[in-house]
């Protein structure tokens, strides 16, 4: 039963994604599991780099396929990808949740769910292990203390590698625009992480030496 | 290359991007002899790395597996319900359908069975309207519309032919007469009223009078049957007033 479902499903594996969309909404099982299988990770990861929990971002990523179920008949070709479709629906999903969770998050406590979400790397020692998951760490935090704005691009274009293109398809502006916010986001993303990059290395962040004209 | 320039290059040198070679290779030899904008490069290669590390530790994750399955479960339960609804949608249409034309049926019937006792009434007691009065300064030969078939006054001028078909033919005396089989000449007004003076009202009379009486409206007379008497319709006015009359065969 499984290998002739998985049989079914590898003839499908060849068909784009507005072709298993199309299928979809036509009834078929299969082309929403392979469409899903495709596009699941980078809708869940999206989410959790946005807002740091993995509770929101399981909600959010089947949110997202629920939608695709129902209204995925809104879906325009001529105005973009699938894959940028799902990651703008992911989007309003994920704003939608961190108002609430703003609104009705206490003051002063953090969240269980903001704990560390890395996996241990076992080709390195444990310093370098443990200093590598610390900057890792300290970069999480930073993406995560930006202004909404500023840290979709950073997920988008750096940790997402979604075109400049793709991402101002996704958030509905230009891509002048989209490469400003970015140019934006990593000056502030330096700020943030400059004393913990004094640390590491001394020298180039504690220059400060006059502008020059050469 | 300036400092200001190489800050706007910084990132996508940093981050890999494709730009003009010229451009990167200008970037570059700035840096190395300006130390703030070296300082400046590395900060953001490091951000880079620190970035790229963050995506790679992040590559493996997915959602959990119990998302697909409730997924695939709300689509198989989305796929139950819309079927149902399809059918109970259908069967509705159905119901909608044939109720729609049982009304329709029904009210179209009914309004022709009231229409036509109205018709009948209409035929009977035609009511004047402006368009039915004579014109003023007309010779009375213009008036008479007097059918040619079965008329015995000979020699009369043109007739106007009568049509019996048209709603709002149907509202004219003259069609009235016709469907009834009768043919009327228009209104002729009597003494030294004009059709114009005619008041709004009144009441007609069916009269017989002697055949003669067509000679006095300047109509022609069969002499054959100058005996005879001839129907006419008179129209009084609501002050009792004789107005206007016409013949009618």
């Amino acid at each position: 039963m499984t290998n002739g479902l998985n049989w079914r499903m590898n003839l499908k594996s060849d068909l784009s994604d507005s072709e298993l969309l199309r299928a979809m909404l036509a009834g078929d099982e299969e082309a929403l599991a392979l469409l899903y299988r495709r596009r699941q990770s980078g809708i869940y990861r999206f989410a959790l780099q946005m807002s740091g929990s993995k509770t929101i971002a399981e909600d959010v990523t089947q949110e997202v396929f629920l939608f695709l179920m129902r209204e995925g008949h809104v879906f325009d070709p001529a105005r973009g990808s699938v894959s940028a479709f799902l990651f703008g629906v992911a989007r309003n999903h994920v704003l939608r949740r961190l108002r609430v969770e703003h609104l009705l998050a206490p003051l002063g406590e953090d969240s269980d769910d903001d704990a560390p979400f890395l996996h241990p790397s076992n080709d390195l020692c444990p310093l370098d292990d443990l200093t590598r998951a610390e900057t890792i760490e300290s970069v999480r935090k930073a993406v995560l203390s930006l202004p909404s704005k500023y840290r979709e691009v950073v997920v988008l274009c750096e940790l997402q590698d979604v075109s400049y293109g793709e991402t101002a398809e996704i958030l509905g502006c230009a891509i002048g625009t989209v490469r400003s916010r970015l140019h934006r986001a990593r000056a502030l993303l330096l700020e943030k992480l400059r004393p913990a990059a004094a640390v590491e290395e001394t020298g180039s962040a504690t220059v400060k030496s006059a502008r020059c004209f050469a | 290359m300036n400092c200001q320039r190489f800050e706007n290059v910084v990132s996508e040198l940093a981050r890999g991007q494709m730009m003009a070679a010229e451009q990167r290779g200008e970037a570059l030899a700035h840096s190395e002899t300006c130390e703030r904008c070296a300082a400046r490069l590395r900060d953001e290669e490091m951000l880079t790395r620190g970035l790229q590390s963050l995506a790679a530790e992040m590559e493996t994750l997915d959602a959990p597996a119990a998302v697909e399955g409730k997924l695939l479960e709300a689509f198989r339960n989305r796929e139950v319900v819309t079927r149902r609804r399809s059918n109970a949608s259908y069967w509705a249409a159905a119901i909608a359908a044939m109720l729609l034309i049982a009304i329709s049926v029904v009210v179209f019937r009914w309004s022709k069975a009231a229409d036509e006792p109205r018709q009948a009434v209409k035929l009977e007691e035609p009511q004047v309207t402006p368009e039915n009065k004579a014109p003023e300064n007309k010779p009375a030969e213009e008036f008479a519309g007097v059918r040619e078939q079965e008329d015995p006054l000979p020699q009369r001028p043109k007739p106007k032919r009568v049509r019996s078909s048209g709603v709002r033919r149907a509202e004219s005396p003259q069609v009235a007469n016709h469907v009834n089989n009768e043919v009327a000449t228009d209104f002729i007004p009597l003494s030294y009223m004009s059709a114009a003076s005619f008041q709004d009202g009144g009441q007609i009379i069916r009269v017989q009078v002697p055949r003669a009486a067509l000679a006095n409206f300047g109509l022609p007379v069969n002499m054959d049957r100058y005996n005879e008497r001839v129907k006419a319709d008179v129209l009084f006015g609501v002050d009792g007033r004789a107005q206007a009359i016409r013949f009618v065969q």
